[in-house]
């Protein structure tokens, strides 16, 4: 087990695209980090110059003690789990799991049956035993997945990379190996860094998460405390479904005031002064509520577990979640309210983000 | 409702038939003309065939029964005549295969006609419940009826590309040396093949034609093989000029260079050589070989190489390891290309290698019927030059076909 450590690390492209500016970052050993944020925000380029595919334009990458900027990708002992998964069409399962230690130069290569037996072994663990003669053309998504984690994981690499592994397989599977992947990396305790744009994903496996926007770190902590104290609007939208409302304003002497809105900020917001952004999750507005706002009912979702509704305040489009389920359609509707009625803002866990 | 659309869509799979055979009868009738023509006998047959298809093709589109009956009827007759018309000059192929045609169809015309379905059909007396019963028989029977059609048509081109190789066998089998011999197959013989595999010439060009087809087909890929990879996985200066110069070399019609080509190949000295004809052979093949190549290499995934060089390959094992066991198709394709090339060409063997024994198998073939006028070798010699390519192909087919249409789907 060892650390990862990113310091200062840009990628220009030589049309002077700067795809990841100045990032920082430091994984633990053994930790699970998940690097998130939406397409084009630098995250698979950060992996990439981790692993060796993508040249590093400015700082320094650490594994362990060792700088790695310039070693060959091989000499990394990283292993990496492809969105294409990337198995090699022309060799059976077994020769796709052995191939990088057969790869390896002479002295440190496993003899035939210490081969057998690690061949054994991880698929054993991925439970893929019964597959190993064929080809990855007659495996399903599912198995082709598990051949392309077992041929990382084969060679006990020091840190784990996976790029949107996930992202090709169905919902279920989708699922099902999130939490697969989950118990194999509290079983190995492999250092792990997994890119995905999927909220769901890093929310889940992350033991830390790393939210990217446009190359540039925002917030780098524990998923939870990313969901609860998000650093600034962006990871407050990005984290959780439906994302947080954000509604522009200004505030003065414990009143918001946004266009036509105006309402009273919670006690613990009661100090803030200026422009800014009010944003309260779509749990945590309460309705109805005789706080003295009037909303109108624009649409509905009913999940089931939970109704989604969008509410127009005075222009301001938000959205509030009502934990009840609506039993019945009939009676459900009829359990909801009608025409306008009132919503409450004023919640504990409501934040202000200060604009600079 | 159903029954309303059952009688609007309706029409019998026996008009389609009928219009088809009496296309196929119409153009028939041309060659027969011809042969008639030639044999200065029958041409009013032929014509009033000509006469009965096109009126049938006609008459089709009024939905007409008479008019229908009667080229129909015609059709048979004229049949019918020219197979007695023939017992005259005796029986040959054309004669019943034109009359055959022309029986069939009119037949076919007459029987079909004449059926209970089609007579209420073009009288639209034909109730909505048989409209759709016969809606169900010709999901039934049309595909059979047009598979038959369409194989007996595509036979005749079968027969047109055949008649040259069986000739040529024949005349290969046949004693003496005429070209033209009656395909007496009590008579045939091995002689002609004998006496071509005892001459000493012949194996001294089949030499010269497998080295330097061989030396071809080695020398093209190993320039072609790398120089398709590094278009395909690098972007550098030159890159669109060069590949767009390699199509430009292929547009010149290589008598163009003929002279230039003798005149550099003779001032290096390797006229009379299989050196010369190689190099030049390599050169030509290599366009194609290269575009084939880089075309097959974009299709292979660049994931598949970055996942190599984790597993700890360097760029020469991911190439050898990934690229090249991967590409095998495309590169037995092209091999058989630059093979192909260089075991047929004529014209630059010609000109470079003038030494007797420095022929190659098509020079020496050429030679061997311009010096004296035997037939019979000459078949048979054509016939074991072309057996090598006849080889190869039926080895290769499965992956010509792999690699002529890669690209098309992701592995």
């Amino acid at each position: 087990m060892v650390s990862v450590k990113f310091q200062g690390i840009s990628k220009v492209y030589d049309d002077g695209t700067r795809a990841v500016e100045g990032l920082d970052l430091e994984v633990e050993e053994g930790e699970f980090l998940v690097l998130v944020g939406p397409s084009g925000c630098g995250k698979s380029t950060t992996l990439r110059m981790l692993a060796g595919l993508e040249d590093i334009s400015e700082g320094k990458i650490m594994i362990g003690e060792a700088v790695v900027n310039d070693l060959p990708a091989r000499a990394r002992g990283l292993g990496m789990v492809f969105q294409s998964y990337a198995l090699y069409p022309h060799m059976s399962v077994e020769d796709n799991l052995t191939f990088g230690l057969r790869m390896k130069p002479k002295s440190e290569r496993p003899q035939a049956d210490e081969l057998k037996e690690m061949v054994q072994d991880t698929a054993k663990m991925l439970g893929i035993e019964d597959i190993l003669s064929k080809r990855p053309r007659d495996l399903s998504g599912g198995q082709r997945q598990r051949v392309a984690l077992g041929r990382a994981l084969i060679r006990r690499p020091k840190v784990l990379l996976m790029d949107e592994p996930l992202s090709n397989l169905d919902a279920k599977l989708r699922n099902q190996m999130r939490l697969e992947l989950r118990r194999l990396h509290n079983e190995l305790g492999t250092t792990t860094i997994y890119v995905t744009h999927d909220q769901v994903e890093a929310m889940t496996l992350a033991d830390r998460i790393a939210v990217m926007k446009d190359g540039v770190l925002q917030q780098h902590c524990p998923p939870l405390e990313a969901y609860h104290e998000p650093a600034n609007p962006f990871v407050a939208s990005f984290l959780g479904t439906p994302p947080m409302n954000l509604i522009e304003g200004q505030a003065s002497e414990g009143v918001f005031t946004s266009g036509s809105l105006s309402f009273s900020l919670p006690d613990h917001l009661s100090d803030v002064e200026g422009e800014g952004v009010f944003g309260i999750r779509p749990e945590n507005v309460q309705i109805p509520s005789d706080d003295g706002l009037e909303a109108s009912l624009n649409g509905i979702e009913r999940l089931g577990s939970e109704t989604i509704f969008h509410l127009d305040i005075e222009g301001v489009v938000i959205k509030a979640i009502w934990h009840q389920s609506t039993k019945g359609s009939s009676e459900g509707n009829d359990a909801l309210p009608e025409g306008n009625f009132g919503v409450s803002l004023n919640d504990s866990s409501a934040m202000w983000f200060a604009k600079k | 409702m159903n029954g309303d659309l059952a009688s609007k869509w309706y029409v019998p799979f026996e008009l389609e038939v009928l219009r088809k055979s009496a296309l196929l009868v119409s153009v028939c009738s041309l060659p027969m003309l011809w042969v008639m023509y030639l044999r200065d006998a029958g041409l009013v047959l032929a014509f009033l065939g000509l006469l009965a298809g096109v009126a049938s093709i006609y008459t089709l589109n009024r939905e007409n029964r008479d008019l229908m009956m009667s080229s129909s009827a015609l059709q048979l007759l004229i049949g019918a005549l020219i197979l007695y018309q023939s017992l005259e000059f005796g029986v040959a192929a054309v004669d019943i295969w034109y009359s055959t045609i022309l029986l069939c169809s009119g037949g076919f015309g007459l029987f079909s006609l004449s059926s209970q379905r089609l007579s209420s059909w073009l009288n639209s007396t034909l109730s909505t419940d048989d409209a759709v019963l016969g809606l169900a028989r010709n999901r039934n029977l049309s595909p059979r009826w047009s598979a038959f059609l369409s194989h007996f048509i595509l036979l005749h081109f079968v027969f047109i590309v055949l008649v040259p190789i069986i000739w040529m066998i024949d005349v290969a089998l046949s004693p003496g040396q005429s070209a033209s011999s009656g395909m007496d197959i009590s008579s045939w013989t091995l002689n002609h093949f004998a006496s071509v595999l005892n001459k000493s010439d012949f194996w001294t060009w089949v030499g010269n034609s497998v080295a330097i087809s061989i030396g071809t087909t080695l020398l093209g890929l190993m320039l072609a093989i790398p120089a398709g990879y590094a278009f395909s996985r690098h972007r550098f200066t030159g890159h669109g000029a060069m590949m767009f110069s390699l199509l430009l070399v292929q547009m010149f019609p290589g008598v163009i260079i003929l002279v230039p080509y003798f005149m550099v190949m003779k001032s290096l000295g390797l006229l009379n050589t299989w050196l010369g004809l190689i190099l030049a052979y390599s050169v030509t093949a290599l366009p194609f070989c290269v575009w084939m190549l880089k075309g097959w290499f974009d299709t292979v995934p660049v994931d598949l190489e970055e996942a190599a060089a984790l597993d700890g390959c360097g760029q020469f094992g991911i190439f050898w390891r990934i690229i090249l066991p991967l590409s095998l198709p495309a590169i037995a394709v092209t091999a058989l290309f630059s093979f192909l090339a260089a075991w047929n060409e004529f014209l630059l063997a010609l000109m470079f290698n003038q030494s007797p024994d420095m022929y190659t198998l098509p020079v020496g073939l050429a030679f061997s019927i311009t010096q004296a006028q035997k037939w019979g070798d000459f078949a048979a010699m054509s016939l074991l030059v072309s057996l090598p390519v006849v080889i190869l192909f039926i080895i290769f087919q499965k992956s010509l076909i792999q690699g002529l249409s890669s690209g098309g789907v992701k592995g």
